[in-house]
């Protein structure tokens, strides 16, 4: 196709879109507000994600040592116990350690504690913290399992309510997007068999006149992906906004024990806003073409 | 340029018969009227033509394509090879008449360059070169059929087909649609005209293909033809001037 042709089944495509104002505004208002719930889909289930990794660093594994074991079967135990994989992190506490910890508790009484100096009742023990909380059931049982160790204490339960919420989450964010997308083709797809119908008078002249059936089609998916990308502007603005806002005036918000939280665990603007911008264009760009595919499909015999 | 191989046309699903086993063959550069009462199957046989609908049987041959055979993309440029004017002018109302010229050449890619020699040629052609800044409704039916016909030549096919062309338009401006059309015919442009006018058709002494109930009942250009038919009607046609 030569240059200008191009360009001028673009700007008819372009021209239809004025053309047609309260068809195009009625489409871009509705794509705006579905790519706008999908974003804030996304962003929720991005932060409960976050969320779920922050409360699982919390959530470190107590793995307990006999504290009969001499230095060397402590050594032992040690390279098994940094063996297993799907870890983050793991730090070694020895005996003293936790005496030291528990010293600095209570410092005016630190005196007794000196006490247990020659003869440490506590147990020497490794923090882990797990990669995926699903699987604390499972790295807990291998821990266990190193001879040495006497018991591992691993709050199970909490990582389970917290996975489930993270999957159901995922899953409900999943099934909204696909509703939106639907109704989004749905609309981009009557709004281009409006465009057909003014212009039918035309499309019958092109087929007498011998113009291709792409000649014929294109301004109709310029149209439909121009209108798909000027959704992807207003969402991106309203949404990026509203979290900038969001992320600014956290500390107003969230007080108490949410502050912290949220504080922590809030995913930043700068880590997420390309892949909104590019999600929203890509999204639009794909819709519009699927609405314009199928209303030509259904209503244009060329 | 145009052969019709005993093709039938039925049109589905009520299995109307439209064309029945017509032969027929047109010669480059001829001028022929097509001549026949309201659904005897004119347009049909001009669809035929285009390609919008495709025979039943036999075989439909334009400019050397035979067109059971023509592929779906291939059909804008066997339509490209052509001109066609409707009764109802099918001019887009938004544009002028020059825009309405130039847009069959935009959509099947011809360069600007060409256009903007070509169109005020084809305007001149027809006589609107002054008018051509005007929209259709500034113009009269006369006038818009000649925008109509300037579309359909200036892209200068070898072959112009048209529907009825002067039956929105008054008998004085059809003789001078019809004089246009014999003129782009003496370019050496083959002209098919479709009309129920049987007055017209008298006016000019052209080659007459009758068609009647899908048949071709009768062919100036052979004689033998439809004997029986041409006295029928002619019958009718004076019972008529009895009446009156
Ligand atoms: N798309 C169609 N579907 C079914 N039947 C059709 C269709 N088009 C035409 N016909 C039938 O085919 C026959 C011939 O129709 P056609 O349009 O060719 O007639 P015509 O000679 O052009 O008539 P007119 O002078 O009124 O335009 C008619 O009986 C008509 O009812
Ligand atoms: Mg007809």
């Amino acid at each position: 196709m030569k240059w200008s042709s191009f360009r001028y089944l673009v700007g008819q495509g372009l021209h239809s879109l004025r053309m047609n104002r309260l068809m195009t505004f009625a489409s871009v208002g509705v794509l705006s507000v579905c790519l706008i719930l999908t974003g804030v889909a996304y962003l929720f289930s991005t932060n409960v994600d976050s969320l779920v990794e922050y409360i699982g660093q919390q959530n470190e594994m107590v793995v307990y040592l006999d504290p009969d074991l001499s230095e060397e079967e402590i050594s032992q135990v040690d390279s098994s116990v940094r063996s297993i994989s799907g870890v983050t992190s793991i730090t070694y506490v020895s005996k003293a350690d936790v005496l030291e910890t528990y010293k600095g508790y209570m410092e005016e009484y630190a005196d007794l504690w000196d006490a247990f100096e020659d003869d440490n009742p506590f147990k020497a023990n490794y923090r882990v913290v797990v990669e995926d909380l699903e699987q604390m059931e499972a790295l807990s049982a291998q821990f266990a399992a190193i001879a040495g160790v006497v018991k591992v204490s691993a709050p199970l339960e909490l990582s389970d309510i917290f996975v489930s919420v993270q999957r159901v989450v995922t899953y409900a964010g999943y099934a909204f997007v696909a509703v939106l997308a639907v109704v989004s083709v749905v609309v981009i797809g009557t709004t281009i068999r409006l465009t057909l119908f003014a212009r039918r008078k035309e499309i019958n002249i092109m087929k007498y006149v011998g113009a291709t059936n792409g000649f014929i089609r294109l301004p109709f998916f310029v149209e439909g992906v121009a209108s798909g990308l000027i959704s992807a502007a207003i969402a991106s603005a309203v949404v990026l906004g509203s979290y900038y806002a969001l992320e600014y005036y956290s500390g107003q918000i969230f007080t108490g024990m949410w502050a912290t939280v949220v504080g922590a665990s809030l995913v930043p603007l700068a880590d997420v806003w390309y892949w909104l911008v590019a999600g929203f264009c890509a999204f639009a760009f794909v819709l519009g073409g699927l609405g314009t595919a199928v209303s030509i499909r259904k209503h244009l015999n060329v | 340029m145009i052969i019709f191989e005993d093709v039938c046309k039925t049109y589905q699903p009520l299995g109307n018969v439209a064309l029945d086993h017509v032969n027929l063959h047109i010669h480059p550069g001829e001028f022929v009227f097509v001549l026949g009462h309201s659904g005897a199957g004119k347009s049909t046989f001009l669809k035929l033509i285009l390609r919008e609908e495709k025979a039943t049987s036999g075989r439909v041959i334009v400019n050397g394509q035979d067109l059971s055979k023509l592929k779906e993309r291939k059909i804008p440029y066997l339509r490209r090879q052509m001109g066609v004017v409707f009764q109802d002018f099918r001019l887009i109302p938004t544009m002028t008449a020059y825009e309405n010229v130039a847009f069959a050449m935009r959509v099947t890619n011809i360069p600007e360059k060409h256009i903007r020699k070509r169109v005020p040629f084809a305007l001149d052609l027809v006589g609107l070169k002054d008018k051509m800044d005007r929209l259709p409704d500034e113009l009269s039916g006369g006038e818009q059929q000649r925008v109509a016909l300037a579309r359909a030549v200036v892209h200068t096919p070898k072959l112009i087909i048209a529907d009825e062309p002067t039956g929105n338009i008054d008998p004085q401006l059809s003789l001078e649609m019809m004089e246009l059309l014999g003129a782009i015919n003496a370019m050496g442009i083959t002209v098919v005209v479709v009309t129920h006018e049987h007055e017209l058709v008298s006016r000019f002494n052209k080659r007459v293909i009758t068609i009647d109930k899908g048949q071709v009942v009768a062919d100036t250009d052979q004689p033998g033809l439809g004997a029986a038919f041409r006295d029928a009607e002619n019958a009718k046609l004076d019972l008529g001037e009895v009446r009156i």
